[in-house]
């Protein structure tokens, strides 16, 4: 009897130190939350994750509204926020962003074999969905390409829990603001064919690494975890 | 020769309850040890990387090939710690083994010398008290 509280209490302990180290990356917070860049400080709490070289991201100010500056020069690096919301109860996602310039790209299909080399983006969002394993942790990734059609699905060429959807293309809007708003929840079931879990973080990055050439783009008014027509 | 080894097991429940009890209390905490190290490292540095793509680029192939090695060298640790075990088991419950089959002999009258146990025996100081006792009886 005594032998089997042990083992029980050993288990809980072991569990329990799990889950705490597991719950302590990511913090719940007030839903909608929202990102609009209107202090010059409103990068504090965005955490820099360097993949190679730095990307210069910056909040630029007018008047009393702002916005976000990213600028990449053979670069890669991203600006992560880590928080913590149900898509299947607020599944919807939003946010602004303009292309200044595109990474230089070179022709060709997709599903080349060297599609690494091509793997460079103006603009990039993530949402991450962590689990308790890093390996399945799973990520959707909504980026702004040049050629690719909107609305392509494609396998990350490092990873294949890593799904780029490509939420914007062309060149027709590049220097201007567009709007994007995104069910996670649907996206990921199409993207996985399976459920979504809980969103863990979020994050940006333009990046130019691959195609060693240069890119620029504006981020504003990130908006995530809401229910449709909120 | 009873006090020789012959087997590599002993059979008795005793030495079966102490194999069990030396090999979980060994490979229990070092397994949970490993497994918390193996996930602390792993998923710290995962959100530490943050950025998908990097960890997918500089963590995944580290992990699968510590898992690979870890795959090859958990039966061979498994195997050295169940030795050891087996070793400790012996060593503590051999020389029960043997004086417990001395006495038993002597019992039923099958030998009549004093109990022999091996120089090194823990057990080797009791049995020989227990001769002095035997010779004190037989000689009073």
């Amino acid at each position: 009897m005594v032998k089997n509280t042990k083992i029980k209490l050993l288990l809980v302990t072991f569990i329990a130190i799990i889950t705490i180290g597991y719950s302590s990356f990511v913090f719940a917070g007030r839903l909608p939350q929202l990102f609009p860049f209107r202090k010059k400080d409103a990068l504090d709490k965005w955490e820099e994750k360097i993949f190679k070289g730095r990307v210069l991201y910056k909040v630029r100010m007018r008047r009393t509204d702002g916005y976000l500056t990213a600028y990449s020069k053979k670069t890669a690096s991203g600006i992560f926020y880590k928080l913590k919301f149900d898509p299947k109860k607020t599944p919807m996602v939003s946010w602004k962003w303009k292309v200044v310039r595109f990474p230089r790209k070179g022709k060709g299909e997709v599903a080349d074999s060297d599609w690494i080399e091509k793997d460079d983006y103006a603009a990039r969002f993530y949402v991450i969905f962590p689990k308790l394993a890093f390996t399945l942790t799973k990520t959707l990734e909504y980026v702004w390409d040049k050629e690719i059609p909107e609305g392509t699905i494609m396998t990350s060429p490092y990873f294949e829990n890593i799904k780029i959807i490509v939420a914007e293309s062309g060149k027709r809007n590049r220097g201007k603001w567009v709007f994007e708003e995104r069910n996670v929840y649907e996206d990921f079931k199409k993207a996985f064919n399976r459920e979504p879990e809980e969103v863990g973080a979020i994050a940006i990055m333009t990046d130019t690494d691959n195609t060693a050439s240069t890119a620029e783009a504006h981020y504003d008014e990130i908006k995530v975890g809401y229910k449709h027509e909120e | 020769m009873r006090n020789k080894r012959k087997k590599k097991f002993i059979g008795s429940p005793a030495q079966k309850k102490l194999l069990i009890l030396v090999f979980t209390s060994a490979v229990i905490p070092a397994g949970i040890v490993a497994l918390c190290l193996y996930y602390l490292i792993f998923n710290l540095l995962a959100w530490q990387i943050g950025i998908p793509e990097a960890v997918a680029y500089n963590l995944i192939p580290v992990a699968r090939k510590v898992n690979l090695i870890i795959l090859i060298a958990l039966p061979i640790t498994l195997l050295a710690i169940w030795t050891i075990a087996l070793g400790l088991s012996h060593r503590m419950l051999g020389p029960l083994s043997r004086l417990e089959g001395e006495l038993d002999d002597i019992i039923s009258d099958e030998k009549s010398g004093p109990i022999q146990l091996r120089e090194k025996d823990v057990l080797k100081p009791l049995a020989d008290k227990i001769n002095m006792l035997i010779n004190k009886f037989s000689s009073s």
